[in-house]
C-alpha cells in the first residue's frame, strides 16, 4: 500500500530525514517510535502533504502511485488519514458541519452519493458512540477550547467518519488518560481491517499494548535504526532508546 | 395603552438630575458645530479616516417616505419591530403589538416630552461631531422604557431604513432605559439604498442589575456614510453585551463609550466585512469607573480589495477602579495585499490590583490551519474560504436570536465565497 524508498526531507534548509525505507501492506499495523526531535512528526507530516517540508530525495508511492504528485487534499480523498499531535482549533466552523463538510468531498471523489444535513446526522451520532463523544461536541466549533485528549477523540472520530485505508496517528497518546487511551484505542482497532494499514507514531509504548502492531522501528536522528516485531516495544519500555542508538552506532563503526 | 408604571418611569426620567434643560443642549450642540469643520486626517482622532469624500457631497434633507420591509421580517420579531425610514418612525411599517405591555416605545416626533430624557448618558470621552450634528438636527427617534424587574420575552426589532433619491442626511436618535432588574434583547439593523449620510445616536442607560443584549446591523448602502455614536452607562451590578456588524457603507465610523459602575459587565464585539473601497473606523473607549466591573472587547476584521479597518480601543481604568478585568482583542484577516488595517490599544490604568489584557494580530490565513483542512480533503480553495468564513462567523456564535444568527451566517458565507461549501448556517 506504501512504500517509501531512501525518502530524505528538510526544513527551512535543515535536513530532518535523512533516508527513510519503509513498505506497508494492506492490514498491516507498524509502529515508528523513537526519542523526541528523531522525526517522527516530520514523517507523518511529509507523508499528509505538509507544504512547509521540503522533499530533498526518494520516492513514496501510495497504492502505486507517486504521492509527491498529489497535494495535500488529494492524498486525503485518495485515503491517507493523519492524526496529529497537536489539531489546529477552528473557531466559528462547528464540528459537524466540518465533519458532513469533509465526509461529503470524500464522497464526492469517490463517486458516493453525499449525505444531507439530517442524513449526516444519524450517520454523526453513529460513529460518536465509537469514540464515546458527547453530542454537544459536535455543536461547538472544531476543536476550539477543547482539551488535549476532546482534541484527540476528535481526529479518531473524523478517522472514523472519512475511513481511510492508511492512517497515520502521530501521538495518539499524548494528553489521555488511561481509560481515555483505552477508548480511542479500541476505536482505532474496531476501524482496522484487511484493506486498511495503519502507522502509529508514538515515543511511549504503551499504546502499543493496546493497538498492537507487527512492526516496530526505531527513528533516530532521522533515519531507521532498528526494525523488528511487536517485541521491540517491550523491550523498548524496558530498557529505554539508548541501547539502539549504541547498538546502531557499534553497527555503523563496522 | 398608558400603564400607570411606566407613566411614572418617564416622569422619574424626566425629574432626574440632567446636564441641562433639553432645547439648551440642542443650542449647545449648534453652537459647537458652528466653530468647527469637518474633522480632517491631521486631527489625531481621525488620522486613517479621511472625510473628503464626505464634504464633496451636499446631502438634503430626509423626506418621509415608505418602504417594503418584507425582506427584512425576523419569524421571533415580526410581532416586535419598530420601523424608521429616513429617520421617521413609520408607522405603516411598525407592529402596533410591538412594544410588551408595561414596556413603554415614545416615538420622539409625537411624544415629544420624551425628548427631555435624552442627552442624559455622558459627557463622553470620545465625543463625535456627528453627535452633535444629530442631536442639532434630528426630527425623530425613540425613547424605549423597560420598567422594573420585567424580562422582555421577545427580542424588539428596530429597523433603520434610508432611501435616498438623491443624496440625503438623516439622524436616527435612540434613547434606551432599562430600569432596575429588567432584561431586554434589542436588535437595532441599517440597511438603505442609495447615497446618504447616517448619522445614529444611542443612549442607554442601565439601572441596577438590568441586562441588555444589544446587537447592532449595519448593512448601509455601498454609498453610505455611517458616522455612530453609542453611548452606555451600567449601573452597578448591571449588564450590557452588544454586538456591532459592520457589512455595508463605503464609509462607516463606530463611537462606542462606555461607562462601568461598580460590578457592572460589559461586551463591545465587532465585526466588519470589507471590500472594494470600503473604510470601516472602530473608536471604542471602556470606562472602568468602580470596582469590580468587567469588559470584554473581540474587535475582528476582514479586508480585502484595497479596504481599510481602522480600530482604536482605548480603555480607562479609574484610581478607585479596584477589581477591573477588562480584556481587548483585535484580530485582523488581511485578503489582499491592498488592504490595510491600523489597530491600536490604548489603556490607561491608574489602578493596582486590575486584570487588563489586549491583543492585536493582523494578517494573512494561518498556514497550519489550511493544511488541516487540506489533510481532511478540502482543497486550497475551499480550505481557505472555510477558515474566512469562519474567522468571522465567530463573532456570531453567541447572537441569542436563532434567524438573525442564521440570517447573518448566510451573508458571511456569501461574502467569504464560502457559499460554494454547502449550507453551515
Ligand atoms: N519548523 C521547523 N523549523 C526548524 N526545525 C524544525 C521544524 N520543525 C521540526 N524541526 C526539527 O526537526 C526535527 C524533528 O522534529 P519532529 O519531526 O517534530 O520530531 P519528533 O516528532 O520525532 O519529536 C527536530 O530536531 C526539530 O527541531
Ligand atoms: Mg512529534
Amino acid at each position: 500500500m506504501l512504500s517509501i524508498k531512501n525518502l530524505t526531507a528538510s526544513i527551512n534548509g535543515t535536513p530532518v530525514l535523512k533516508g527513510i525505507d519503509l513498505e506497508i501492506r494492506a492490514g498491516e499495523i507498524h509502529a515508528i517510535m523513537g526519542p523526541n526531535g528523531s522525526g517522527k512528526s516530520t514523517l507523518g507530516k511529509v507523508l499528509a502533504g505538509h507544504p512547509s517540508y521540503e522533499v530533498t530525495g526518494g520516492e513514496v508511492l501510495f497504492e502505486g502511485k507517486n504521492l509527491f504528485e498529489m497535494e495535500a487534499d488529494a492524498r486525503a480523498r485518495a485515503g491517507i488519514f493523519m492524526g496529529f499531535q497537536h489539531p489546529i482549533e477552528v473557531p466559528g466552523v462547528s464540528n459537524a458541519s466540518f465533519l458532513r463538510l469533509a465526509y461529503n468531498k470524500k464522497a464526492e471523489a469517490e463517486g458516493r452519493d453525499e449525505l444531507d444535513p439530517l442524513e449526516f446526522d444519524d450517520f454523526i451520532h453513529g460513529k460518536i458512540k465509537v469514540v464515546a463523544m458527547r453530542s454537544e461536541f459536535l455543536d461547538r466549533s472544531l476543536n476550539e477550547g477543547f482539551s488535549g485528549g476532546e482534541k484527540k477523540r476528535n481526529e479518531i472520530l473524523q478517522m472514523a467518519v472519512l475511513e481511510p485505508k492508511l492512517a497515520i496517528l502521530d501521538e495518539l497518546d499524548s494528553g489521555l488518560d488511561i481509560d481515555a487511551l483505552r477508548v480511542l484505542g479500541d476505536a482505532v482497532n474496531t476501524l482496522q481491517r484487511a484493506d486498511r494499514a495503519l502507522l502509529i507514531i508514538t515515543h511511549f509504548p504503551r499504546i502499543l499494548e493496546i493497538i498492537q502492531p507487527q512492526f516496530v522501528h526505531v527513528l533516530s536522528g532521522g533515519r531507521i535504526l532498528k526494525s523488528s516485531g511487536k517485541e521491540l516495544a517491550l523491550e523498548l519500555e524496558e530498557r529505554g532508546y539508548d541501547w539502539v542508538l549504541a547498538e546502531a552506532a557499534a553497527g555503523g563503526a563496522r | 395603552m398608558t400603564s400607570a408604571v411606566a407613566s411614572n418611569l418617564l416622569s422619574d426620567l424626566l425629574s432626574g438630575p440632567r446636564p441641562a434643560e433639553w432645547e439648551k443642549l440642542r443650542e449647545e450642540a449648534e453652537a459647537r458645530l458652528a466653530r468647527r469643520d469637518l474633522p480632517t486626517t491631521s486631527d489625531e482622532d481621525w488620522k486613517y479616516t479621511d472625510l473628503k469624500a464626505l464634504a464633496g457631497i451636499t446631502f438634503g434633507p430626509a423626506p418621509k417616505a415608505t418602504v417594503d420591509i418584507s425582506g427584512h421580517l425576523l419569524p421571533e420579531m415580526v410581532g416586535t419591530r419598530q420601523v424608521f425610514v429616513n429617520g421617521h418612525h413609520a408607522p405603516h411599517a411598525s407592529c402596533a403589538s410591538a412594544v410588551a405591555a408595561g414596556v413603554r416605545f415614545l416615538p420622539l416626533s409625537t411624544a415629544s416630552e420624551a425628548c427631555h430624557a435624552l442627552g442624559m448618558v455622558g459627557p463622553t470621552h470620545n465625543q463625535s461631531p456627528f453627535e452633535d450634528l444629530n442631536t442639532a438636527r434630528f426630527e425623530d427617534g425613540a425613547v424605549l422604557l423597560v420598567p422594573k424587574n420585567m424580562k422582555v420575552a421577545l427580542p424588539l426589532h428596530l429597523l433603520f431604513i434610508t432611501k435616498a433619491e438623491t443624496p440625503i442626511a438623516v439622524f436616527p436618535r435612540l434613547m434606551v432605559v432599562l430600569e432596575r432588574g429588567a432584561e431586554l434583547e434589542l436588535v437595532e439593523e441599517h440597511h438603505g439604498k442609495g447615497t446618504y449620510l447616517t448619522c445614529p445616536v444611542v443612549e442607554i442607560r442601565l439601572a441596577e442589575g438590568a441586562i441588555l443584549h444589544h446587537e447592532r446591523v449595519q448593512r448601509d448602502s455601498d454609498e453610505a456614510f455611517h458616522l455612530g455614536t453609542l453611548k452606555a452607562e451600567v449601573a452597578k451590578g448591571g449588564q450590557y453585551h452588544s454586538r456591532t456588524l459592520s457589512f455595508g457603507a463605503r464609509l462607516s465610523r463606530q463611537q462606542p463609550w462606555v461607562r462601568l459602575a461598580e460590578g457592572a459587565e460589559a461586551t463591545l464585539d465587532g465585526l466588519a466585512l470589507l471590500d472594494g473601497a470600503q473604510v470601516a473606523d472602530t473608536h471604542s473607549f471602556m470606562l472602568h469607573a468602580e470596582p469590580h466591573a468587567s469588559s470584554h472587547q473581540l474587535h475582528k476584521c476582514i479586508v480585502d480589495g484595497h479596504a481599510r479597518a481602522i480600530f482604536n480601543g482605548q480603555v480607562l481604568v479609574a484610581p478607585k477602579a479596584q477589581g477591573t478585568d477588562a480584556k481587548q482583542q483585535s484580530r485582523n484577516l488581511l485578503l489582499s495585499e491592498t488592504a490595510r488595517v491600523d489597530t491600536k490599544p490604548q489603556l490607561e490604568i491608574y489602578a493596582d490590583d486590575v486584570k487588563c489584557s489586549h491583543g492585536a494580530t493582523v494578517g494573512a490565513l494561518d498556514p497550519e490551519e489550511l493544511f488541516y483542512l487540506q489533510s481532511r480533503g478540502l482543497n486550497a480553495d475551499d480550505a481557505r474560504n472555510l477558515l474566512t468564513y469562519g474567522f468571522a462567523a465567530d463573532v456570531l456564535t453567541h447572537i441569542p436570536v436563532a434567524s438573525l444568527r442564521r440570517t447573518l451566517r448566510q451573508l458571511v458565507m456569501a461574502r467569504t465565497q464560502a457559499a460554494s461549501l454547502g449550507d453551515f448556517a
